[in-house]
């Protein structure tokens, strides 16, 4: 019975606290520009406003562009409930796997860059180019530093890793270390970031995300944005619950659980800062300059994995 | 009931239903319809017969070996049938059957244009080569079967006569198979020559006693004839051409089925009649395999022809396959033979999916293509509303072909992982990093073709039209839907058994004898959890699937609630206040080009622009531009052409003995009967 | 038989001398007569085996055999060399002393020890298949040095004698079926004679084979 309410704690989490960190991310940012900015609780306004409206679809589009945004955020869904959040003693053989969850994700690139496509505007034709372009380089990286975790704990699945990782003494740390480094780059790529891209631009020079999705509205719109930030709130707790799972609750005891949910919110929150100290300290890299970042995320978890086995 | 099945007449009932599908199809070839009817008919006849008889054999244990003696010395027919034949039996029938169907509706496009009843001809003795193929146990019977099937493939490719590329890239197909004909046969007859016979089994009792270097040599040879039937780089030229000339659902069987027998013969010479294997064999598989997945994919994002996208796609899953397949290797030669049948497992999986959305890609293409009269992706769009089933099944297909659970794609690239991932944590120093190239070139591998198909399912069928063609298209004919649509209920049904599949599979690869008596390093719960090496992996495709699927009814749920009563009005895209025309969109071109550049090191885009001026002192408002954009061929340029050149070369010098004159020719007989009978005695 | 070894060796070493001699003709009619006398020989050699065992098959075949090589073919290629005005052959490749010693290395070959191994098959008559080995390549050098094509087709009938001599010398079974193989190479040699022959001199005007060179439309 516990079990079955942590799952259900479990799964809603991540959708639920994700346009929260988004709100902080801008907030964050806006303090470094000198500005009040808007209160951390501003996405969950845009979304139920945005839940509010009407629509309008183009007449070209086809059912793909009514159906992606779904499909994107079951993505998300799916992969929320295979991720090790504040838990680890819970056990998922059936979709906890690297791959499934890359993989999952990779369904909801794939719709979003159709739906790009479907419109048949300028816009989304190149913001699906450049989508598919990073996206297909950022996965190596993505893949292989989750590999130097697997590597390392004996397992490829997400909470036997963080069980395993909390328990690893300091001198294997170090290929956990660059594996980190690999995977945050991997990790600003995939939530379209600095300095992959803006998340507020709506210029036609530097936007990916937010051209594939600039025909969207109302509802549909809403489902694309919470998927976005749950993307980023996903791989915010991959990189805290399996690099860093010290906190992660072990047992099933009330008070493990609890401060297993304290010690991930300020693990996030941690996180948050660095995404926007990053965002507000350096400028968006030109779009040929990005595969070498994402080579040099690779190549740091390939050495990783040379120095784990 | 399997038992009945499993007979020696059933057999060579499906061998006389082929027979009498392309006999009949030449009996009725004056009338288009009835030899279209006659040969489909047999052939979906064969095919089912097909599909029962391999699952009945695969689910016996019984050596099943016919043997049909020759007036020929050394020429029997013989006809082994283990578990592994028996799997690539289901493969070739189970598309054929698919494929028979949907042609039964595509044909009709060639009545009164090309004979119907050749097409039936050359398609059923194809087929029925192929099942030869997979089931031959004597070497000389092999060769002929193996040359029945490439040269009725030939015609095929050649069908559609009247376009002068379709009889090059026939001509193309026809020297690079002989090619690789002539390395199989020194394999195979050095083969003969050290254990001395030309049956299988006999080569398979005294394999031993093989020298260690004419196996590695039987090896390179092997390796490099069958490689260049399963279009391996650097042995691949024929594939891009050849396949796209084919009708489509001869391109499908081709893609599909064909490429695979190259496998099979691979699989079959070096696990199942070789039992020590070097170590370095599984490397240089696994090398292969990298780049041949790598720059497959690679290649096809600079296509844009639809079918040659779809062949060199064709050629990195190869090179998947090859992954599995040289794991397999390096695992048993380190005696880990576990991780071997684990490796093996995974290949042979990926073969029959491969099939299987191959040929959905190949079968829906030809349903665009048949009806667009055009195979250039710039020029289609929109056809979704035009076409939907089949936008849906090419759909299906990308998806699949892309890895995306909860199609079948995804597990068996998932198996291959695993694979690989053991590598990299047994292996020496060495080959750990041959492995982790390996995998690096995978997950690279895997990304590319998922943005390769979303520019082309994008640009063939979202948006507007690009051109007229598009603007007419139509949906296809129900037998076209039908072999479609039946295609994308195998590969999603075929992900969610992939659990119960393993188990078959590693039934079938502990039949080889390599592996016999072996436990796998994966286990498969009673719940269809794949298990791999005791914890190290698992996932269950049910589960993907039901997840996926609440994941999806959830969303739907929350929109549901939260926004009950908005409306949708449809209007026009955002057109920055023009007017919306084709030329607004993104192009294949466009799309794939960030990429291209990207990459140039290994593609080697070259880019030519012309400007005419109005007026040309003045350089000022051109009056047209004009601008090419080419890949070039690094094989034809750097490998291809030279060794042409040489052969040319050789032979020019060789062309002076045929002077012209009669006296010289005699004379070169006379003392080649001298020189002879000198020898002689 | 011994009776009849010293007719034997006699006939044969006609041939051979004839098969010489047409290295060393200038006119075809002289060819032809050559070969008349080759053809008889081998006529004569044929009759042999109607001393031991008189069957009429055998005489049916030789007598035929005789008619067609002795007086059809030579009449033949006479009334063809007339037609066309064919009265010199053409020139050979080689000059007449070069060309006598290719023929004696030839000849010598014949007696080394390689090719007597192959004459040892019937040891009896072993000097005999030397020389009717000798015969055959002999005649097949002279279709190579001759430039005429009436020369090489004696050449090549004169080969087809050497190769019945041979034949006839290696204790093969004297069956109908060798007469009629024998023939029949003959017929079709005549066919192919006359066909070619008069289509090729009226096409290209002659019968030197230098001139054949080029194809025309």
């Amino acid at each position: 019975m516990a079990e079955i309410i942590i799952w259900i704690i479990q799964i809603l989490i991540l959708p639920a606290l994700s346009p929260l960190c988004v709100g902080i991310i801008r907030k964050i940012k806006a303090r470094f520009q000198n500005r009040q900015g808007a209160s951390i609780f501003q996405p969950y306004n845009d979304l139920w406003k945005l839940f509010h409206k009407d629509e309008v679809i183009s007449r070209d589009a086809s059912w793909i562009f009514r159906f992606a945004p779904f499909a994107i955020f079951g993505a998300t869904l799916a992969v929320s409930a295979s991720i090790p959040i504040f838990a680890s003693f819970l056990s998922n053989n059936f979709t906890g796997d690297i791959l499934t969850i890359i993989y999952i994700l990779a369904i909801g690139t794939f719709f979003l860059a159709l739906a790009g496509l479907d419109v048949g505007g300028a816009f989304g034709g190149f913001g699906s180019s450049r989508e598919m372009t990073v996206s297909s380089l950022a996965e190596g990286g993505l893949l292989f530093s989750l590999l130097v975790l697997s590597f390392v704990s004996g397992t490829t699945n997400l909470f036997s890793i963080s069980g395993t990782i909390d328990s690893l003494s300091l001198a294997s740390l170090l290929p956990v270390v660059l594996a980190f480094l690999g995977f945050f780059i991997a990790l600003l790529a995939e939530t379209a970031r600095f300095p992959f891209d803006n998340p507020s631009t709506h210029l036609e020079l530097t936007m990916i995300h937010e051209a594939m999705i600039i025909e969207y509205s109302g509802k549909r719109l809403a489902l694309i944005e919470w998927a976005s930030a749950s993307k980023l709130l996903i791989f915010i707790t991959l990189g805290s619950s399996l690099f860093f799972p010290w906190g992660i609750a072990q047992s099933l005891s009330l008070s493990a659980i609890i401060f297993g949910i304290l010690v991930f919110l300020a693990k996030a929150l941690i996180f948050c800062l660095a995404i926007a100290v990053i965002e507000s300290g350096i400028a968006k890299l030109r779009l040929f300059r990005l595969p070498d970042l994402l080579l040099f995320s690779f190549i740091l978890s390939i050495i990783a994995i040379g120095l784990t086995i | 009931m399997f038992e009945t099945m499993l007979s020696q007449s059933t057999f060579f009932a499906i061998m006389a239903l082929f027979v009498l599908g392309a006999i009949t199809a030449l009996f009725f070839r004056k009338d288009d319809k009835l030899a279209n009817l006659a040969s489909s008919f047999f052939a979906i006849l064969g095919s089912l017969l097909g599909i029962a008889y391999s699952i009945a054999a695969i689910n016996s244990d019984a050596a099943i070996f016919y043997e049909i003696k020759s007036s020929f010395p050394l020429l029997s027919f013989n006809f082994n049938i283990d578990h592994l034949a028996a799997f690539f039996i289901f493969i070739i029938s189970l598309i054929s059957l698919f494929c028979s169907i949907y042609g039964i509706g595509y044909i009709k496009h060639y009545y009164g244009k090309y004979s119907i009843g050749g097409l039936g001809f050359f398609y059923n003795l194809f087929i029925l080569g192929m099942l030869c193929v997979v089931t031959a146990s004597n070497i000389l019977f092999f060769l002929m079967v193996w040359e029945i099937m490439s040269l009725a493939s030939y015609f095929l490719v050649i069908y559609e006569r009247d376009k002068q590329e379709n009889v090059k890239a026939g001509f193309l197909y026809f020297v690079m198979t002989h090619i690789g004909t002539a390395f199989i046969i020194l394999a195979l007859l050095l083969m003969y020559k050290f254990t001395g016979s030309f049956d299988f089994f006999a080569i398979k009792e005294s394999a031993g006693s093989i020298p260690p270097l004419v196996k590695d040599i039987i090896f390179i040879l092997a390796l490099i004839g069958f490689g260049t039937k399963a279009g391996v780089i650097p042995f691949h030229i024929w594939l891009p051409s050849a396949h796209p000339a084919a009708p489509s659902h001869v391109s499908a069987l081709m893609s599909g089925v064909m490429i695979k027998t190259g496998i099979y013969m691979m699989i079959r010479i070096f696990f199942d009649i070789f039992t020590d294997i070097p170590i370095w064999w599984g490397g240089v598989v696994l090398i292969i395999g990298a780049v041949s997945a790598l720059l497959g994919v690679l290649y096809a994002l600079t296509e844009h022809d639809l079918k040659k996208l779809l062949a060199y796609h064709s050629i990195e899953n190869i090179g998947i396959i090859l992954f599995g397949i040289g794991s397999a290797l390096s695992f048993s030669s380190m005696g880990m033979n576990s991780f071997a049948i684990l490796g093996l497992v995974a290949a042979l999986f990926h073969t029959l999916n491969h099939a299987t959305f191959k040929s959905l890609l190949f079968l829906s293409a030809g349903s665009v293509i048949s009806k667009t009269h055009t195979g250039n992706i710039e020029e289609y769009g929109g056809l979704i509303k035009y076409m939907p089933q089949t936008a849906f099944f090419f759909l299906v297909g990308s998806m699949a072909i892309s890895a995306l659970p909860p199609f079948n794609g995804f597990f068996s690239e998932w198996l291959t992982f695993q694979a690989l991932f053991e590598g990299i944590r047994s292996m020496g120093a060495a080959y750990r990093w041959i492995f982790i190239f390996s995998a690096g070139s995978l997950i690279l591998t895997s990304g590319l073709a998922l943005a390769c198909f979303v520019k082309a399912f994008g640009i063939t069928f979202l948006a507007r039209p690009r051109s007229e063609h598009a603007k007419q298209a139509k949906e296809s004919l129900f037998s076209l839907k039908f072999g479609m649509a039946a295609l994308s209920a195998v590969c999603l049904l075929l992900g969610l058994f992939s659990g119960f599949l393993s188990g078959i599979f590693n039934n079938i690869v502990r039949g080889i004898r390599l592996f016999n008596g072996y436990e796998p390093a994966f286990s498969v719960s009673q719940s269809h959890i794949i298990n791999i090496n005791s914890g190290f992996s698992s996932l269950s495709a049910p589960a993907i699937f039901v997840v996926l699927s609440l994941a999806g009814i959830a969303a739907l749920a929350i929109t549901r609630l939260l926004a009950k009563d908005q409306k949708v009005k449809i209007g026009a895209t955002w057109d920055c206040g023009t007017d919306l025309g084709p030329r607004m969109e993104i192009t294949a071109t466009g799309f794939s080009r960030t990429i291209i550049m990207i990459f140039k090191g290994i593609l080697k885009p070259s880019k030519q622009a012309e400007i005419e001026y109005r007026d040309a002192n003045m350089r000022y408002f051109p009056k047209s531009r004009t601008l090419v954009l080419e890949i070039s061929d690094v094989y034809r340029k750097y490998f291809y052409k030279p060794l042409y050149n040489f052969v040319l070369k050789i032979s020019g010098q060789v062309k002076k003995i045929q002077s012209g004159n009669v006296n010289a020719y005699v004379l070169y007989i006379f003392t080649a009967l001298i020189l002879l009978l000198f020898f002689a005695v | 038989m011994t009776d009849y070894s010293s007719l034997q060796s006699l006939m044969i070493a006609a041939i051979f001398l004839s098969a010489v001699l047409l290295h060393l003709t200038k006119k075809n009619s002289s060819a032809i007569l050559l070969y008349f006398i080759q053809s008889l020989a081998i006529g004569i050699l044929l009759f042999r085996p109607l001393a031991e065992n008189f069957s009429l098959i055998i005489l049916l075949m030789a007598g035929l055999t005789l008619a067609i090589k002795a007086v059809i073919a030579p009449l033949f290629f006479l009334r063809l060399v007339k037609r066309h005005q064919l009265k010199f052959s053409a020139s050979t490749y080689l000059n007449t002393p070069l060309t006598l010693i290719v023929i004696a290395a030839l000849a010598a070959l014949t007696n080394s020890r390689i090719f007597s191994h192959i004459a040892s098959i019937e040891p009896a008559s072993q000097k005999i298949l030397s020389l009717a080995i000798a015969v055959v390549l002999v005649s097949f050098f002279l279709i190579i040095n001759r430039k005429g094509a009436i020369s090489q087709i004696i050449g090549i009938l004169s080969l087809e004698n050497g190769i019945v001599a041979f034949a006839l010398f290696s204790g093969l079974e004297q069956s109908p079926a060798l007469q009629i193989g024998i023939m029949f190479d003959l017929l079709v040699w005549v066919i192919i004679a006359a066909v070619f022959i008069s289509m090729i001199y009226k096409q290209f005007g002659s019968l030197d084979v230098t001139e054949l060179k080029h194809l025309k439309e």
